[in-house]
């Protein structure tokens, strides 16, 4: 890595903090951590793991887990492990992209409805109230049954039913910093819509919606893998871990390591974006 | 002196968002009227304050005068042009003639950009140096405010409530004005710091022959340094003249209750009474006739029916009251 | 008879920049019946003094050092019930944000009576809402019986001063600790709320202990006043005596930049630099970096607070060198 990615140093404020700032943001730290390792394990998957996460093995199925397979083998005779590092790839994805895309979203429509107000605040806050009256889930599903299952649709089901709290949180905080003085200096100094915007309204809004977006992803990962056990999301045969817990069902009693390593797996990184989460949320609080 | 500035009748009213159910029964829609009617002209060169309570409508007024907020109706004409009537990209050039500094230091500065960042916008969106010329044009500005040319990287946080005040009037005078509004720059800062930022206020007209419109609400503060003062309560001007004739002779009552209201550090003369008695009346239900008629010692019924006429009283010392009187009352 | 007597008191805030000490060993007494000014600028200490006495400091911060006593007690080493006896009752306070003092959700006449309901004053609702109204009349409140009933956002700045003030006199206590309780106000209003101080205190006998950064406050209500910098007084004295002669070069410094309503219109000559860091304050004399009059020694020493005239105060060392033009030699 470059300098270039190097976080700036921190702004100094006189003699240097005492190194018990990072025991105050340990879970920071250590969400970060587990999401690294979870990660990297994902994107090394075919140098980790000898086999694909398609790669079938008939006679080899339902082996309980050991050496060769350290989490075992499903029905298909198909690595649980291969799949599970497979899935972590493509469920971090989702999670990632499907806050993201709201997140883009929902700034643009809250920005322009804060800072015009006016008839476009009154059309976009009606929209904004549509969309919330329906329950997350059920919109989801409803757009999926219309555009039918598929990884493209859980895209668009997702971001049409994610971006409105966005929208509101943004469109709240910049009424507040519209009325601040030193948009009202950018006004005086003859500056344009767009750079009071982008430069001086929406990085004093962001925060908020980095923190609540940090709760979101974990919503939105278990919410791919609850729809994909309903055989509504990604589609089977690919590696995901709501997919594999259905394709466990059958084989609970049997098999209890196709359904509970998968589980285990969405427990773990569920903790590690919850212990992340709060941590830059933390962060960005003290940071002011 | 010539006039740089002349406000003619500006008026702002607000409109309060009015119901359905009151405009279906067609009941009067509230108006909250800041500024009413107020004239005066300010000479180049002159600092001229406008000193009121909270409700007075001085703050509108500033802002008013950049069109921050648009006026209801009147007219600002500076240097001979009427901005009122200027289009949007015509405003923007406007808007490199006046400028204006702000009360608060905590909320005039984006918390997000360094002072580089701040200076350096306003020279590049206005094209006012050649981008190899603006890291000198930005040390300039700071050593002319008197901040150090290490505070150049550092965002506002790292600066006290009298520095962000010099970063906040660099900002200003980065766009060279002629014409400054200094809305309130003073009050929210420490005497001691006070004292330094008003010295540096009378440096730099002098040295840069600005103009200045001082918003105060501290008459010690306002008699510092202005030439002329404006006073207003309730949205109109009530008495306006040299610094002079407002402080050594006043003929408003509400003037005279201002001047003995404010606590004086002399030990030795202690008042039992206060100087003026009532409340402020609120703005949104302001009294018939003379607006000051409800706390005034001298109102009488005439009072309570007629606004009074600005009357000139001595050249360039215009009251408005019915019973104006020099002595103290 | 001193009401309120105060040694040594000293409070420390731990940060992540070290440890503030933002009251160093401040003494000084309040006496029956009398009101006592304590002026200082933004960080002086003044508003930390108080949360001090009434045991209020905010947490990591804490009273280190000290004592403060009161009705025969030193308030400092009294557990948090005992403490709570006390403010409201025989010790009360007027804050600087009268409007948000108030609950908004209560009727005024409810948090006047409340302290007196709590501290066991009256026996009954009724007898609590006819004091209400006595009270209300008392600081000036037109109207009493029909205001009571209303709620705070019904009033303005200056009368939500006036119901902060009545509630402060609810348990009739013998001090009134009041922190800036005019800086808020219009400058007619403060008038008014100054007088009412003034009058009540002197109709009363309450003893009263102000503070405010505004010298010509002090100077039209205060028999004697302390200076505070940087967490110290820094001159204790007699009013009269603090304008007509100070004895500390901050006081002067401060006295000569304030701008006059009487008199010649003079240059002021503000006092260099700003208040210091209170993480790690100049060495000897925390005032010495700003100081004309500094030599060697107010660098090295630690000077302490001594008489240095009959009832007359002041931490300085060099306070003989002061002359009233002192500072105009010091040009910004």
């Amino acid at each position: 890595m470059s300098d270039a990615t190097l976080p700036a140093p921190a702004l100094h404020r006189g003699p240097r903090p005492p190194a018990r700032s990072w025991r105050r943001h340990s879970g920071l730290i250590a969400g970060a951590g587990i999401l690294a390792i979870i990660l990297l394990s994902s994107i090394f998957a075919n140098w980790i793991s000898p086999y694909g996460p398609l790669e079938q093995n008939l006679r080899n199925t339902l082996q309980p887990p050991g050496w060769t397979h350290p989490f075992g083998t499903d029905n298909f005779g198909r690595d649980i492990f291969t799949r599970v590092l497979h899935a972590a790839k493509l469920d971090l994805m989702i999670g990632f992209l499907c806050v993201f895309f709201p997140w883009m979203l929902g700034i643009a429509l809250g920005g322009i409805a804060g800072y015009f107000g006016g008839i476009a605040d009154t059309i976009i806050m009606r929209i904004v109230d549509t969309f919330s009256a329906f329950p997350f889930l059920i919109m989801v599903i409803g757009i999926i049954a219309i555009l039918g299952p598929g990884l493209t649709s859980l895209y668009i089901a997702l971001t049409l039913a994610g971006w409105s709290m966005y929208a509101r949180i943004v469109r709240a905080e910049v009424l507040v910093v519209r009325q601040s003085e030193y948009v009202l200096a950018a006004r005086a100094l003859g500056f344009g819509h767009l750079r009071i915007m982008f430069r001086h309204i929406l990085p004093n809004v962001i925060t908020p919606t980095i923190i609540f977006a940090m709760t979101d992803i974990v919503l939105v990962i278990l919410s791919t893998t609850s729809l994909s056990f309903l055989g509504l999301g990604v589609q089977p045969p690919a590696a995901e871990w709501g997919i594999m817990i259905s394709e466990g069902r059958g084989f609970i009693l049997t098999a209890w390591w196709m359904v509970t390593l998968p589980g285990l797996a969405i427990v773990l990184v569920g903790l590690a974006l919850s212990l992340f989460g709060d941590g830059v949320a933390k962060w960005l609080r003290e940071r002011g | 002196m010539p006039d740089l500035l002349q406000v003619r009748n500006l008026s702002k009213h607000y409109g309060s968002n009015r119901s359905l159910l009151s405009r279906l029964t067609g009941a009067p829609a509230p108006r909250l009227i800041a500024v009413d009617d107020v004239s005066f002209s300010i000479g180049q060169g002159e600092i001229f304050s406008l000193v009121g309570e909270s409700g007075s409508g001085k703050t509108t007024l500033g802002r008013t005068i950049l069109r921050l907020i648009e006026p209801t109706s009147g007219s600002i004409i500076y240097d001979g042009t009427d901005i009122t009537a200027l289009d949007k990209s015509r405003l923007r050039l406007a808007r490199r003639q006046i400028q204006m500094i702000f009360q608060d230091p905590f909320s005039s500065l984006n918390p997000r950009l360094t002072v580089r960042q701040m200076l350096g916008e306003v020279l590049h969106v206005h094209g006012i140096r050649p981008p190899d010329q603006i890291n000198s044009r930005i040390a300039e500005l700071l050593c002319l405010v008197g901040l150090p040319p290490d505070s150049i990287d550092r965002t506002p946080r790292h600066f006290s409530g009298g520095q962000r005040q010099r970063i906040g009037i660099a900002r200003a005078l980065a766009v060279e004005p002629r014409f400054i509004v200094a809305d309130e720059p003073v009050s929210a800062v420490d005497v001691s710091v006070q004292s330094q930022i008003m010295n540096l206020l009378l440096d730099l007209r002098d040295r840069l022959g600005l103009t200045l419109l001082f918003i105060a609400h501290d008459l010690s503060v306002v008699r510092y340094l202005s030439d002329r003062v404006g006073v207003m309560y309730l949205g109109r001007i009530v008495e306006i003249g040299t610094r002079d004739q407002i402080f050594a002779a006043p003929r408003h009552p509400y003037t005279q209750a201002l001047l003995r209201a404010a606590p004086r550090p002399d030990p030795a003369h202690r008042g039992t009474e206060a100087a003026l008695g009532g409340e402020p009346p609120s703005p949104l239900d302001p009294p018939q006739g003379c607006h000051f008629h409800t706390r005034c010692p001298r109102a009488t019924d005439l009072c309570r029916r007629v606004a009074p006429a600005p009357e000139t009283v001595a050249p360039d010392h215009i009251v408005r009251c019915h019973h104006h009187d020099p002595a103290f009352a | 008879m001193a009401i309120l007597d105060i040694r040594n008191l000293t409070t420390r805030i731990p940060t992540a920049r070290g440890n503030l000490t933002v009251v160093d060993d401040v003494s000084f007494s309040v006496e029956a019946g009398e009101c006592f000014g304590l002026v200082g600028e933004s960080g002086s200490g003044k508003s930390m003094t108080v949360k001090s006495i009434l045991g209020l400091v905010p947490a990591p911060g804490r009273v280190t050092a000290g004592s403060v006593h009161h009705g025969g007690r030193d308030l400092t080493k009294l557990p948090a019930s005992a403490m709570a006896a006390i403010r409201g009752r025989t010790i009360a306070t007027i804050v600087q944000d009268a409007v948000s003092a108030l609950n908004p959700v209560y009727r005024i006449g409810r948090q006047i009576a409340e302290p007196m309901l709590e501290h066991g004053l009256v026996r009954s609702r009724t007898e609590a809402r006819t004091r209400a109204i006595a009270l209300m009349t008392k600081v000036g409140i037109p109207a009493p019986e029909k205001r009571i009933d209303d709620y705070p956002h019904q009033f303005s700045g200056g009368m939500c001063q006036r119901v902060v003030i009545a509630t402060a006199l609810s348990c009739d206590p013998g001090l009134i600790l009041a922190d800036e309780p005019t800086t808020a106000l219009d400058v007619t209003i403060q008038d008014q709320i100054l007088k009412l101080l003034v009058n009540l205190q002197q109709d009363l006998g309450l003893s009263l202990l102000l503070v405010t950064h505004d010298m010509g406050v002090v100077a039209q209500t205060c028999q004697r006043v302390a200076v505070m910098y940087a967490g110290q007084i820094v001159e204790l004295v007699r009013t009269e005596d603090l304008f007509r002669k100070p004895r500390h070069p901050y006081t002067a410094g401060l006295l000569n930049c304030v701008p006059r309503l009487d008199g010649p219109a003079r240059r002021l000559n503000p006092i260099p630099g700003a208040p210091p860091d209170l993480a790690s304050p100049p060495t000897g004399c925390r005032f010495h970096p700003r100081c004309p009059l500094a030599t060697e020694a107010c660098r090295a020493g630690n000077p302490a607070l001594r008489e240095v005239a009959p009832g007359h105060f002041s931490r300085c060392i060099r306070q003989d060198a002061l002359t009233p033009d002192m500072w105009e030699a010091a040009d910004a």
